[in-house]
């Protein structure tokens, strides 16, 4: 009586396996249109499948459809978020669970991570070789999760029961890569996105890839080194070749091998794709070969590819390399920021490289891009090592002036003011709160002064002198209203020491411009005040004496004179030196301008004029 | 004059399910004449202020959580619930993004339906949880699994199918609870995110975003203090973001811009401004210095106005707002004020001006920030112009509109009044003209000519009031309902559990007959529920009755299958009982697994009395209630009371079709499922003739199964002894076998002392009692007993008749024994060998059922016989009763 009853449901089974088989296959084909509202929808049709196929009872007969639709799910799932989704873990061990138990093994396993579970399932499938293929692929989606979740112990562990014990010592992941071999699949299984033997592929080029970086980024060179070429000489997409040869010259760069590392470069730039990180980084390079011209140059071609937008396609629906790496951080080769960010870079190379004109256009560049709000696809270069807006505006004045465009100068400036003077304190003493306060406020004196001391520049050179010192006079109110109160308060953070030096070199820059202006119009006795202020302000700033120095000589105040100079002689040169390190560019360069021209000849012209009257003497 | 208008106009009704409808995701959107409205559902409905009618209707294909309207563009974005954002393109309405008409079967909507084509949907996206469009981008905010991710992207046209390759920035909010919903699934939140986009003064925004679609100005000093001297150098516009967990953090737009590849840094990019610590439902932004106010309210609200306060608002209340002042230094803070405003926030909404209204289920509230609001604070010196603090307290004024669910502020009347546009909980769709001098309490002059203005006003807020009191009139009685309930419920607990000796005065008692439901005799069981208490059984009290059967005696594993029948007691006052009659068995296989058990419970059900009047009443005192809904009530969510337990036996079903008196003859029991031929053969047989069915080939050929029992007849009549007066011992004996049975009285009449019955499943089943005397069992000589004999052809019938008359020997002889008969003196020689015996053959019986276990079915078949053998050996009456 209960036999045929038996063989009916089993018999109904079969064909409803053909049916979901159809459907599952229908589905993958849709998928490989590449529509993304139709692949959301085949997402959900898998995962209906999916629901059915897991109400029923594991069997072995429905398992190897059950995994098929679980990999496409999971396929799917990855390539359409372009992320592994944290549960995907969930999905494969669901799949896993669904394998021990047609094994009537699943019993206290709910506790088993993932490793363990592999283990038995691997053990338990040779029981069951029609399980082999789709547990492969299954193996494989499995490794590309634990590879991009660096969890390569449990990787290397699996791989190893995979292959079966013979293996065993190696711990080696590539090896160990290498050696596995996932079975063909049946002409008659159903469809899957991506077949094992691709998947095996993938990984090998993304793991040699992930390990050659990280070993590049923590300094083994010449282990990053072998493995980046394993990766370049594996399979692997145009995109993904360009980067492996952008790291490999990065590597060679380091070992300091220019030539071969330029070589590669030159081989990542005709990969074409993302030519960003080679040109970058070749501009490195040319900047430690010391080729200026060459290096601004690549770091203009940077720009401007930068600013192509290439329309994105849409992406493979399979799991690709790109997916399977780390995510490019500020210390990865591999970072090329916006184009923003390289302009600021290219803008800043030429203003240290003394190309004023040049540093003064790409300023203005920069900025009309950031103003120009019709583009949503820049960003300023606001990363914290990167200076912040108001310093690109100083740095833009400063370019300004440098190529002798004081007009544009002023306007940059008066612009830079009218957008923050309404943040400055009211009355005194900001300073206390301001040292735990956010970034930009505690700076914003230090900004606001800063502009008014490249407006006085910008006057003296239009000849204006009474604006230059009216400018010259509220920058050091403004600075000296800003005063930090304690000094133990300071010290305490490099932030804040940071500040306070910019502020002393700040003060004592514009104490020596005004004298400065103070003596070209004959009035000694003010600028040597200022000069005399300066040193007071600033003992370590070798500028401030020499000009004291000078105009101490000018006005032949001798003993004061040679008190300086004995000053000077017995300071040592370097610590100021030391100092400016820290400080913004502009103010460094704001420094170089008022540095005189000849000191080294000015003490030995001291010396011999202080010589001449001991010798009479 | 407004004033003679009435103050809240009813425009049209939406449908609305039972309850009404939930807060939190309606929107109300108003664009010239025409108004945008979702309802939570996946409608969105647009309707003609002037010719007061829908104008279209667009179905998505599901809840439509958030509307943007971008006036300058005609385009309507709308986000779909786990499906993504759609843009409907209103220019083309007439033209038609429709695929296809049909007919709502909603009465109530007379215009055609226009169900959105899949194409409208530009962002395909099923975890965006809210989204901002602010010139050429579009702001998302999308839910994963362990935080949430704002993306940024170019913003989408209809009719384009866009990758996230129009993904131009991304970065991760450091949320510091994972949104809700078990790992691995994510689940809709029931709080959404807000976002909302702040632009910095003079920037050059396009004009005309209308209020409440997520832009507004602030004025220089504040946007300069909260955002950074980046964003205000860059005018760039600010995201704001206000999260479920209640954390309000801001992020400059145009520094979030990355590359694909890499997501920006969150720590760079993300700054929390606040954390409110319960749900963030509005942020929005204030005008609050008075100096401006004339210059405020000459303009429309269209008109680009910046602010200078910025205000949060969480789910239960909790308010804050954020304006720039000066510290005693001088230097410029931004000055963080926190208030407690009446909650749930339903919906809240800024006008031009100082005030925020704000939405409860009770009420609608106005608050004004203005520091010259409060009349406490009017003669405070301002010094020279700097902008004044914000004021210490709110006194929410309320406007008497209840339960309204999204806010929208249409414009300002020409009389100085705000108008707002609102969605009530019911689904109405209504204005309410807010006169500014008449809204704000406070010291007002009543002169006589407002006087009678504000009668009228008051007269109409009647109406708004009465929606509210029959709302919480409702909810009073239910929770009066609910506790006479409870009471009710506990005396009845405490006298069914008082009253463990003598007669409960709530009983249940169970008897069973046989009865001819269709083609089949059904053995019926009858549950009589009594109420003898002086409580009655009210609503909330269900009989719970649970039928165990035994497992069959056939098959050693199957374990006894049980269901149970709850019926509901509606209303049993005391005195009146009720009967509720339950079909037994046998199934359609004919098989009636006897013994069966019947267990009898009160149940009480706290959460259907209990839960219904602590269940919001009002959907809206709390909509978010339902998602933990009675963490309070236990596990059961019930009281269970035992009341009876009643054991069906074979002794119980026996039918005795010889003994039925001529005159109501019942035809022959017939077996569950007997063969209709068999039947009419049966029938046809001349009485007389012997039977030639396969039960009688079956009497001829296979002896019966006999067991028998002795039990002292001392022992009996002491047990019996008020029932067998004057019959034989006999007799009484098989009277008492059969009480429960319906033949016992004909027994009784007939005084007889062996019966032939038939079991359920048809088979005949003997009970022959008679006399015997054991002679070498006493010392002091025979002892008089009764031996009953159960015998069938069926092994099995005789096996539960068996066990059923066992049972009652069971009962009887542990009642005697409480009594404290003695026994008379027992040749103990004799018993121990019997006893010894039988433990011999228990012992066997041990392990043949364990070799049964482990062999094959060769090896098992002669296990069994064996088996079968040594039962019926244990059966065979060598041990008397005594």
């Amino acid at each position: 009586m209960s036999r045929p009853s038996l063989l009916d449901a089993s018999a109904a089974r079969a064909s409803c396996l053909d049916l979901w088989r159809e459907e599952n296959d229908r589905l993958v084909r849709r998928a490989k249109l590449r529509r993304q509202l139709l692949t959301q929808d085949v997402l959900e049709g898998l995962r209906g499948l999916l629901r059915s196929l897991q109400g029923l009872p594991a069997a072995v007969p429905a398992l190897p459809l059950e995994l098929a639709v679980t990999c496409n799910v999971i396929i799917l799932r990855v390539s359409l978020s372009r992320v592994f989704p944290e549960d995907q873990a969930q999905g494969i061990r669901q799949a896993l669970e669904r394998v021990l138990e047609t094994q009537e093994q699943l019993g206290p396993r709910l506790e088993q991570g993932l490793r363990e579970l592999w283990d038995s399932v691997l053990r338990a499938s040779a029981l069951l070789p029609a399980l082999l293929p789709a547990l492969h692929l299954l193996a494989g989606l499995q490794a590309a999760l634990w590879l991009s979740t660096d969890r390569l112990g449990d990787l290397a562990s699996m791989l190893q029961t995979l292959n079966g014990s013979q293996s065993r010592a190696s711990e080696d992941l590539l090896l160990l890569l290498k050696a596995w071999s996932p079975p063909a699949v049946e002409s008659d299984a159903p469809l899957i996105l991506q077949d094992a033997q691709g998947l095996k592929d993938v990984l090998l080029t993304a793991s040699a890839f992930r390990q050659g970086l990280q070993e590049l980024i923590t300094g083994r060179l010449p282990e990053a080194l072998s493995n980046l070429q394993e990766a370049a000489s594996s399979l692997c997409s145009r995109s993904v070749l360009a980067q492996v040869y952008t790291a490999l010259g990065n590597c060679l760069r380091k070992m300091g091998n220019p030539q071969r590392a330029l070589l590669y470069l030159i081989a990542a730039l005709k990969e074409g794709s993302p030519l960003g990180p080679p040109l970058l980084e070749a501009s490195r390079l040319y900047q430690q070969l010391g080729d200026t011209t060459a290096e601004l140059e690549s770091l203009e071609l940077l720009a401007e590819a930068l600013s192509v937008t290439h329309s994105s396609e849409a992406p493979q629906i399979l799991i690709e390399v790109e997916l399977l790496l780390p995510r490019p951080d500020p210390a990865s080769p591999l970072h090329c920021g916006t184009q923003s960010h390289v302009k600021h870079l290219l803008a800043s190379r030429c203003l240290q490289t003394g190309r004023a004109e040049d540093a003064a256009e790409h300023y203005l560049d920069l900025l009309a891009l950031l103003f120009d709000g019709s583009e949503p696809r820049l960003s300023p270069p606001l990363c914290p090592p990167g200076p912040c807006m108001p310093e690109l505006f100083l740095e833009a004045a400063v370019a300004l002036i440098t190529a002798s465009r004081a007009q544009d100068a002023l306007t940059v400036c008066e612009e830079l003011l009218s957008r923050t003077s309404f943040l400055l304190p009211k009355m005194h003493r900001l300073w206390e709160d301001v040292r735990k306060g956010t970034r930009e406020l505690p700076h914003c004196p230090l900004w606001v002064s800063a502009a008014h001391l490249l407006q006085g520049q910008a006057w003296v050179q239009l000849r204006a002198q009474k604006e230059a010192i009216s400018e010259f006079s509220r920058c050091l109110e403004l600075l000296f209203r800003a005063m930090p109160e304690d000094k133990d308060q300071a010290s305490n953070c490099e932030q804040g020491c940071r500040l306070d030096a910019a502020l002393q070199h700040l003060r004592s820059a514009a104490l020596i411009s005004r004298g400065l202006e103070w003596a070209a119009s004959g009035q000694d006795s003010k600028a040597l005040q200022d000069f005399f202020l300066s040193v007071q302000m600033c003992p370590g700033h070798r500028d401030a004496s020499f000009h004291l120095l000078q105009t101490l000589k000018k006005l032949n105040r001798k003993d004061e004179a040679s008190a300086v100079w004995r000053r000077l002689k017995a300071q040592t040169q370097p610590p100021q030196e030391g100092a400016t390190w820290s400080l913004p560019l502009y103010l460094e360069t704001y420094l170089s301008w008022i540095h005189p021209p000849n000191c080294e000849t000015l003490l030995e012209e001291f010396q011999t004029s202080l010589a001449e009257p001991c010798d009479v003497l | 004059m407004a004033g003679t208008e009435p103050r809240v106009h009813y425009l049209a009704g939406f449908s609305c399910p039972l309850g009404g409808l939930a807060a939190g995701k309606p929107r109300v959107l108003c664009h010239e004449e025409e108004v945008f409205l979702s309802t939570g559902s996946e409608f969105v409905y647009v309707y003609d202020q002037e010719g007061g009618l829908l104008t279209a209707v667009y179905q998505f294909p599901d809840q439509v959580w958030h509307l943007q309207l971008l006036a300058l563009r005609r385009a309507l974005y709308v986000l779909c619930a786990r499906r993504g954002i759609y843009c409907l393109s209103l220019e083309s309405r007439t033209r038609g993004s429709s695929s296809q008409t049909s007919e709502d079967k909603d009465s109530e909507i007379s215009s055609p339906v226009i169900t959105v084509d899949p194409e409208a949907c530009v962002l395909p996206h099923t975890t965006l949880c809210a989204f901002t469009v602010h010139d050429d981008v579009l702001v998302a905010l999308v839910q994963s699994p362990a935080q949430w991710k704002m993306q940024l992207f170019e913003r989408p046209c209809p009719g384009e199918d866009c990758w996230p390759g129009g993904l131009v920035g991304e970065v991760e909010l450091s949320a510091t609870m994972p949104p809700v919903g078990a790992p691995g699934k994510l689940t809709a939140p029931c709080f959404l995110p807000v976002l909302c986009c702040v632009s910095p003064p003079g920037s050059r925004v396009p004009r005309g975003h209308p209020q409440g679609c997520g832009g507004f100005m602030l004025e220089e000093a504040l946007f300069g203090l909260l955002f950074g001297a980046d964003a205000t150098l860059l005018e760039s516009p600010v995201i704001l973001c206000g999260l479920p967990d209640g954390q309000l953090c801001c992020v400059v737009l145009k520094a979030l811009v990355t590359s694909r590849s890499a997501p920006g840094d969150p720590k760079a990019l993300v700054k929390i401004l606040h954390h409110l610590e319960e749900p963030v439902v509005f942020i929005g932004a204030l005008k609050t210095e008075p100096q401006a106010e004339e210059a405020v309210e000459s303009m429309l609200p269209c008109e680009d106005v910046y602010s200078d306060c910025l205000v949060a608002l969480g789910h239960h209340g909790r308010a804050l707002a954020i304006k720039a002042s000066w510290n005693k230094s001088g230097s410029l803070v931004p000055e963080l004020r926190e208030y407690l405003l009446p909650g749930p926030v339903l919906c809240a909404a800024c006008s031009g001006g100082s005030r925020l209204y704000h939405s409860t289920p009770s009420d609608l509230c106005v608050v004004d920030l203005a520091l010259g609001g409060t009349p406490l604070n009017l003669e405070q010196p301002q010094p020279d112009g700097a902008p004044g603090g914000l004021p210490p307290l709110l006194c929410p004024a309320s406007l008497s509109i209840c339960s309204v669910l999204t806010l929208s502020v249409l414009s300002r009347t020409p009389a100085g009044g705000t108008e707002l546009l609102a969605l009530s909980a019911k689904g109405r769709l209504m204005t309410c003209r807010l006169d500014l001098n008449s809204e704000m309490p406070g010291p007002t002059k009543m002169t006589t000519e407002n006087a009678g203005q504000k009668i009228k006003e008051l007269l109409s807020g009647i109406g708004d009031v009465s929606e509210r009191v029959s709302f919480l009139k409702k909810a009073v009685d239910q929770r009066n309902k609910a506790l006479t309930s409870l009471n009710e419920a506990m005396n009845v607990s405490c006298a069914l559990l008082s009253s463990r000796e003598g007669a409960p005065p709530i009983s249940c008692t169970i008897t069973t007959a046989w009865s001819r439901l269709q083609l089949q005799d059904v053995l019926m069981a009858t549950c009589l529920l009594e109420n003898n208490s002086d409580f009655s059984l009210d609503q909330g009290w269900t009989l719970c009755i649970q039928v165990l059967t035994s497992s069959s005696a056939l098959d050693l594993d199957s374990a006894g299958s049980a269901v149970t029948y709850t019926i509901p007691v509606d209303r049993l006052s005391p005195g009146s009982q009720r009967e509720v009659t339950l079909p037994l068995g046998p199934s359609e296989s004919g098989v009636l697994d006897l013994p069966v058990t019947m267990s009898c419970t009160l149940f009480y059900s706290l959460k259907e009395v209990v839960g219904r009047a602590l269940a919001p009443s009002d959907p809206l005192e709390d909509p978010f209630l339902e998602e933990q809904p009675l963490d309070l009530l236990p596990e059961q969510e019930g009281i269970c009371l035992p009341l009876s337990r009643h054991t069906v036996d074979m002794l119980q079903c026996l039918r005795f079709p010889n003994l039925a008196p001529p005159r109501a003859h019942i035809p022959c029991p017939l077996g569950p499922a007997a063969d209709l031929v068999d039947t009419f053969l049966e029938t046809c047989r001349p009485p007389g003739s012997e039977s030639a069915g396969p039960e009688a080939l079956r009497a001829k050929y296979l002896p019966p199964s006999t067991a028998s029992i002795r039990v002292s007849a001392e022992l009996l009549r002491a047990a019996l002894e008020d029932s067998h007066s004057g019959v034989s011992l006999c007799s009484a004996t098989l009277q008492w076998l059969l009480a429960e049975n319906a033949a016992v009285d004909i027994v009784r009449a007939q005084a007889l002392s062996s019966v032939q019955g038939v079991a359920p499943d048809g088979t005949d089943v003997h009970l022959i009692i008679h006399e015997v005397a054991m002679n070498d069992l006493c010392l002091a000589g025979p002892i008089q007993a009764v031996e009953i004999q159960v015998e069938s052809s069926s092994l099995a019938d005789m096996c539960r008749a068996h066990h059923a008359i066992v049972g009652r020997m069971q009962t009887m002889v542990m009642e005697q024994a409480a009594r404290g008969s003695s026994p008379p003196d027992l040749r103990v020689q004799y018993l121990r060998q019997i006893h010894a015996n039988h433990e011999a053959l228990l012992r066997e019986v041990q392990s043949l059922r364990d070799r049964l276990c482990t062999e094959d079915e060769a090896g098992s078949c002669a296990t069994a016989q064996r088996l079968l053998q040594v039962y019926k050996q244990l059966r065979s009456p060598s041990l008397v009763l005594l």
